[in-house]
């Protein structure tokens, strides 16, 4: 009987998929992938998608598969696919995903935390914060602190109608919004901020949203 | 019963004093009953403005320690006969003197003889600030046109709105300067409503009379031809549910021009 293969192989037009078998111990799996890699016979870089299937992975595992592909210059992790995550982390992005709706003008001084998206139907005054889990809607004009993804969701954005905060804080960066500042537009109407992947905050228009984060709009398909 | 109306601003010396004194004076003057409470303990004012000082014998203090009646502590403005009085703050201690429970229990009892109780609030959100708020049955928040007093104007009427008993607070925009607001170097009346939205009671124009009236212990809206004596009486007839019309600018330069003349025809 032959032994059957732990990790396939497959070549996309994105690059190579690695199948990673998930019945078998981490450590088997470990060595084969040590086996694949070395022996792999590739030119330049090619990209390379991890699917792990059930096997759930910490950040530890995460690394030690990482660094036995990177055991070879030819290939380079682009994107990891499982399918399971930790009870943890999906109750946490159940909550994320909640969202709750404050009406009136949150004033100076006073704070209001959302474990979840938070919708202000009202101004956010200056020395005033809002602090959410997930995303900031603002219907009216935020003048004063918003914090996104407080949890440390980077994917988190503020928009509002008229965004002139004195600070904006995606996850853990803070943008101080400084006359020097390049970002900020004349007439900051109908805006959003979000973090770029190269961790600075960045401000646009909101109707770039639905491209910028997708994965916000809970409706799918045309209609 | 009367009303009892607290009247604040978070910041200092923006006329929460001077509106006091005014807002009282005003309605004694449409012949109403009213009596006010100076709750600065240690910085009291409102007697000075209103030229009662060397009359008080006992006061806030010495009532809420029951060291005397509330009616032998009351100093009655002999102006108005039978119609203005005011309780006086101690000076010789500090705000801790007083707690809410027993500031609520005093106006409740003075409601009862007074159609307005005024409360003069002192600056700050600390302890004299809750105590003068704990007895109110309305609130009024003073500002002027400058950016920190409307900020502090804000944080005010956040921490009043969190009040359940009081119902939403009224604005007065104080010390108002018609030439600097109409080129833009202050904030309008209308940045300013729109900014805290909250309903605006009044407006009172910037005037030099103001402090030598207060210096004088003759409260300005004695005066039926100062234009912050106009915008007071209004005030006081808005407060008493008349429908006035508000104040504008162009009627206060002529207000100005009118005080030229007046200065001329003496």
């Amino acid at each position: 009987m032959t032994k059957s293969q732990l990790i396939t192989i497959k070549g996309t037009k994105d690059g190579l998929v690695l199948r990673l078998d998930d019945h078998c111990s981490f450590t088997e799996l470990l060595s084969e992938l040590k086996e694949k890699v070395q022996s792999s016979v590739l030119e330049g870089v090619s990209e390379v998608q991890l699917h792990l299937g059930h096997r759930y992975c910490d950040e530890k595992d995460m690394n030690k598969i990482q660094s036995v592909i990177h055991t070879s210059p030819h290939l380079r992790v682009s994107k990891v696919h499982s399918d399971v995550i930790s009870l943890k982390e999906c109750e946490r992005k159940l909550i994320e995903k909640q969202s709750e709706t404050y009406i009136g003008i949150v004033r100076s001084g006073q704070v209001v935390k959302a474990d979840g998206d938070l919708v202000v139907i009202g101004d956010v005054n200056q020395s005033a914060q809002v602090i959410a889990g997930g995303s900031i809607y603002v219907l009216g004009r935020v003048k004063g602190i918003a914090h996104a993804g407080a949890q440390g969701n980077k994917d988190a954005v503020i928009a509002a109608s008229w965004l002139e905060a004195t600070h904006l804080k995606i996850a853990d960066k803070i943008e101080i919004m400084t006359d020097e500042l390049t970002i900020l537009s004349e007439q900051p109407e109908m805006e959003c901020a979000y973090l770029q992947k190269n961790g600075q905050i960045a401000i646009d228009r909101l109707q770039e949203l639905r491209y910028l984060r997708p994965d916000l709009a809970t409706f799918k398909g045309g209609i | 019963m009367g009303e009892a109306i607290v009247i604040t601003s978070g910041k200092g010396g923006v006329g929460k004093t001077t509106t006091s004194a005014n807002l009282g004076t005003a309605l004694a003057l449409q012949g109403k009953k009213v009596c006010l409470i100076d709750t600065d303990i240690g910085l009291r004012n409102l007697d000075v403005i209103l030229g009662l000082e060397n009359r008080i014998i006992y006061d806030l203090v010495d009532v809420v320690e029951e060291r005397c009646k509330v009616h032998q502590a009351l100093v009655k403005d002999k102006r108005f006969e039978d119609r203005l009085f005011l309780l006086p703050a101690a000076q010789t201690t500090d705000k801790s003197a007083v707690n809410p429970e027993q500031m609520k229990k005093l106006i409740l009892e003075l409601k009862q003889d007074y159609d307005y109780v005024l409360i003069d609030c002192p600056a700050g959100i600390e302890q004299g600030f809750k105590n003068a708020i704990s007895g109110a049955d309305r609130a009024i928040v003073v500002t002027t046109p400058e950016i920190s007093a409307v900020r502090d104007a804000d944080r005010i009427i956040g921490l009043l709105e969190a009040e359940e008993e009081l119902e939403p607070p009224k604005l007065i925009i104080n010390r108002i300067r018609s030439g600097m607001m109409e080129s833009g170097e202050t904030l309008d009346v209308n940045e300013i409503t729109t900014h805290l939205s909250i309903d605006l009671l009044g407006i009172v124009m910037d005037d030099q009379n103001v402090i030598s009236a207060s210096n004088k212990g003759e409260p300005v809206v004695m005066d039926p031809t100062n234009p912050a004596a106009i915008g007071y009486r209004n005030i006081a007839r808005r407060i008493l549910g008349e429908s006035v019309p508000l104040m504008t600018m162009e009627k206060s330069k002529a207000g100005f021009f009118g005080k030229i003349k007046n200065m001329f025809s003496k």
